[in-house]
């Protein structure tokens, strides 16, 4: 009888234990609560003298699975020769776009992190710390590259790097096939493209559309580098009548568009585009297999260390000219931002190490992009882009930050995002269903739904 | 004196077992509310929003519903339904042919059904990593079947060619869960009662009869159960076309669409409506299915409500003859 009673002690116990220790879980979840604010901004501390004596834990998240052991560890080592008492974390995402997205609504996710695009300008401040006024940052970086982080006069992030938008082909492939100089049209292109088929084994221009992501690259042509205005962006397509229809001078979205849907549908693409394999597309245009590709300027890197001949690799901007100039758009990365609920010390921290990053660690260059910094050289790959006039665009004024974004998102064509309309030429050129002409009427018709939904206008 | 009034309440029969069952059930039920109830409760309010991932959110009552509905894309996309639909059938027909195979003396037996049920082993994400380069121009696919005295320009593009592509994705479904669905039927199978055979045998039954008269009558439950779990799997199909095709050249099933705007345009209400108005479809099939069941194979012990109309009808027309039962 009383061996009995203990048992049933025993599992009352058991049970209590389990229910304080289910109510323990959900007590401290809560951390972060309270904001600490700090008055330091980026441009007010002076590397390696200032806040040397700091002392945090700072982990970082970050989407460059590919460098977060090698180079980015070594930033962070030399960084601690400076500031020996913060030691820092890095994480990498390999999805990070949309998984970070949803990790950012917690809070508790770490100190520095890239800006997703998905967060929208005048929700900047919910989750990350002022680094500064737009004035007093914009004498020490490029004005224009902070427009994507800026909200109201203050900066909430750091461009990583800026990216150049282009065209990266092999040189060598261009030369056999007798192509001498780069084309400056999208018809001369087309012909380069057409001898390189000819004479060569090479595919000519690789779309690399079963990635998916890589359709994007063609959107970051359309405004400022197939216009040559800053002000495209916002004024041309944004608030623009029919932004993708013909201008007929070989300028404009149109012009760009229609080179793709030209390039497949004339067979100068690879012939199966549902299994193109991005990996292995590095090196084939590192061999010569592949002509060329649309992408950042980011690629280069990558492309010239995929193989043996580094050299071969090139960058030219992409073929359009508008009144017998050359554009090239030129747009900041990802940028660093802090986390405002890490307490002050981890904040300034992180400040510090963002700051020494762009400043001081020339990875920017090192990644085949140009650093925001004012006055800072620009990388060797991109020498062949003397003359040519890169266009960052514009900030969008106050109360229409967040058009672009709405517009977009409403119109399901994913400019710049998921690259849905490079994706629909691909598709409709090789299997031709669609001709040029009905793929503007149906973007248009979205866009103007999407523009009419947003009370714009045009 | 309170303390041992307590104790004796605390261990007293019905408030113990209560308090057993109470805490045994805590974690499991905790876990199921936080991981499937509350998350459904709040897609479904989603569904009644405009809204982002982030931001701010606005009440919109039932239009996402109606948008879905009035758009072109969803509904379109459930008709690539059927291509799975009809691989599913496929899939029980080979799984059926290799259980009842394979629930008696084989040799190798073992290793078959091992080699079988292993692709259901693999994880969906690495099934369409794996299909991606089987499918590729002049890779495996391509070179099997130039063994075999094809011509490599006679062959489709298998994922490229719009006519092909819906066939080649869902018989990678087949592929992945065939050996499961074996599985369960071997287990059906083997739980009929084997002296049936023996005294089959006597009789003089073959093989055929043996499966018409014996396996597929003790089974037909769990053939149903499989059926129902195959279709309800059909109109939610996401994996394959999402890791293979990315949804592209016509082989975006509903889940890829919806996939597509909830990340890609952020359309998180209408993605919701449309996860909500699936599930909905879902149950109406799988109810459905369950009144055919029960009218034609009956459940259980049960007869089938068809038999047991006919029965009735043939009491009532014997009892207006004056019959006697």
């Amino acid at each position: 009888m009383k061996k009995h009673d203990i048992k049933k002690l025993l599992a009352a116990t058991m049970a209590g234990a389990m229910a304080l220790s289910l109510t323990a879980c959900g007590g401290s979840s809560d951390k972060g609560a309270e904001k600490e604010t700090v008055d330091v901004t980026v441009d007010s501390i002076k590397l390696g003298e200032d806040y040397t004596d700091v002392t945090a834990d700072i982990r970082m998240i970050t989407h460059r699975t590919d460098i977060v052991d090698t180079k980015l560890a070594k930033i962070a080592e030399d960084f601690n020769e400076l500031y020996p008492n913060v030691n820092i974390e890095f994480e990498a995402i390999t999805a990070y776009a949309d998984e970070f997205t949803t990790r950012l609504t917690t809070g508790d996710w770490g100190d520095i992190c890239m800006i997703p695009t998905s967060v929208d300008k005048n929700e900047l401040g919910t989750y990350f710390t002022p680094l500064g006024t737009k004035d007093a940052l914009s004498e020490l970086y490029e004005g224009n590259m902070l427009n994507g982080s800026t909200y109201g006069d203050t900066v909430y992030g750091l461009p990583s790097m800026a990216n150049v938008g282009g065209i990266v082909y092999n040189k060598a492939v261009f030369e056999k096939a007798g192509v001498t100089e780069t084309p400056k049209t999208p018809e001369e292109f087309l012909d380069a493209l057409q001898m390189i088929k000819d004479n060569t084994d090479a595919i000519p221009l690789y779309t690399n559309f079963a990635a998916g992501w890589t359709m994007t690259a063609w959107d970051a042509y359309i405004d400022g580098g197939a216009t040559g205005d800053p002000d495209f962006a916002l004024e041309g397509l944004v608030k623009g009548k029919d932004p993708f229809s013909d201008r007929g001078d070989g300028t404009g979205p149109y012009a760009v568009y229609n080179t793709l849907y030209e390039a497949v549908s004339r067979g100068l693409t690879e012939d199966d585009p549902t299994t193109t394999d991005w990996e292995g597309s590095k090196g084939m245009l590192n061999k010569g297999e592949i002509g060329c590709m649309a992408l950042g300027s980011w690629c280069l890197p990558q492309m010239q260390q995929a193989g043996d001949n580094a050299d071969d690799i090139c960058y030219m901007p992409f073929p359009i000219t508008v009144d017998g100039k050359q554009y090239a758009p030129s747009a900041p990365d990802y940028n660093y931002a802090v986390n405002c609920n890490s307490s002050a010390d981890e904040q300034i921290a992180a400040m510090c190490f963002i700051k020494y990053i762009v400043d001081e660690s020339g990875l920017a260059q090192d990644e085949g992009g140009l650093s925001v910094v004012k006055g800072a050289e620009p990388p060797a790959v991109l020498a062949d882009f003397d003359g040519i006039g890169l266009v960052v665009n514009n900030a969008a004024p106050a109360g229409e930050e967040t058009l672009f974004n709405d517009v977009n998102n409403d119109s399901e064509l994913g400019v710049n995002s998921s690259g849905e309309i490079a994706t629909q030429i691909v598709e409709a050129a090789t299997s031709g269903t669609k001709t040029m002409d009905e793929l503007v009427a149906e973007w248009n018709a979205k866009w103007a739904a999407a523009q009419e939904n947003n009370g714009i206008t045009p | 004196m309170e303390k041992k009034s307590f104790k004796k309440w605390i261990t007293s029969g019905t408030v113990n077992r209560n308090l057993c069952i109470f805490t045994f059930m805590l974690v499991p039920v905790t876990l199921l509310l936080v991981f499937t109830y509350i998350p459904f409760a709040k897609m479904i309010q989603f569904s009644f929003y405009d809204m982002k991932y982030i931001g701010s959110r606005e009440f919109v009552g039932l239009k996402n519903y109606l948008e879905v509905f009035t758009r072109s894309d969803c509904f379109r996309a459930l008709k690539l339904s059927l291509y799975y639909i009809v691989a599913s059938f496929v899939q029980l027909a080979l799984a059926l042919y290799f259980a009842s195979v394979l629930s008696f003396k084989t040799k190798g037996g073992g290793v078959f059904k091992g080699l079988m049920f292993f692709p259901y082993l693999v994880c969906g994400i690495a099934v369409g990593f794996i299909f991606k380069f089987f499918y590729t121009r002049g890779f495996v696919l391509d070179t099997v079947l130039q063994w075999c005295g094809f011509q490599l320009d006679n062959l489709p593009y298998w994922l490229k060619d719009t006519n092909i592509n819906n066939v080649s994705v869902a018989a990678t479904s087949v592929w992945r869960y065939m050996g499961q669905n074996m599985v369960l039927f071997i287990g059906a199978i083997m739980s009929v009662d084997s002296t049936l055979y023996e005294a089959a045998d006597l009789d003089g039954a073959n093989g055929w009869q043996k499966f018409r008269y014996i396996i597929l009558p003790s089974i037909k439950t769990i053939i149903v159960l499989n059926m129902i779990l195959s279709i309800t799997g059909s109109l939610s199909v996401f994996e394959p076309p999402y890791v293979i095709t990315g949804g592209d050249f016509g082989t975006g099933t509903y889940f890829v669409i919806m996939n597509k705007l909830a990340h890609e345009s952020q359309k998180v209400g209408l993605a919701s409506a449309m996860a909500i108005i699936l599930f909905g479809l879902i149950f109406i099939a799988t109810m459905i299915q369950k009144g055919i069941e029960r009218y034609y194979l009956g459940v259980g012990d049960k007869d089938p409500i068809r038999l047991e109309r006919k029965k009735r009808k043939e009491e009532k027309a014997l009892l207006a003859k004056g019959g006697v039962k």
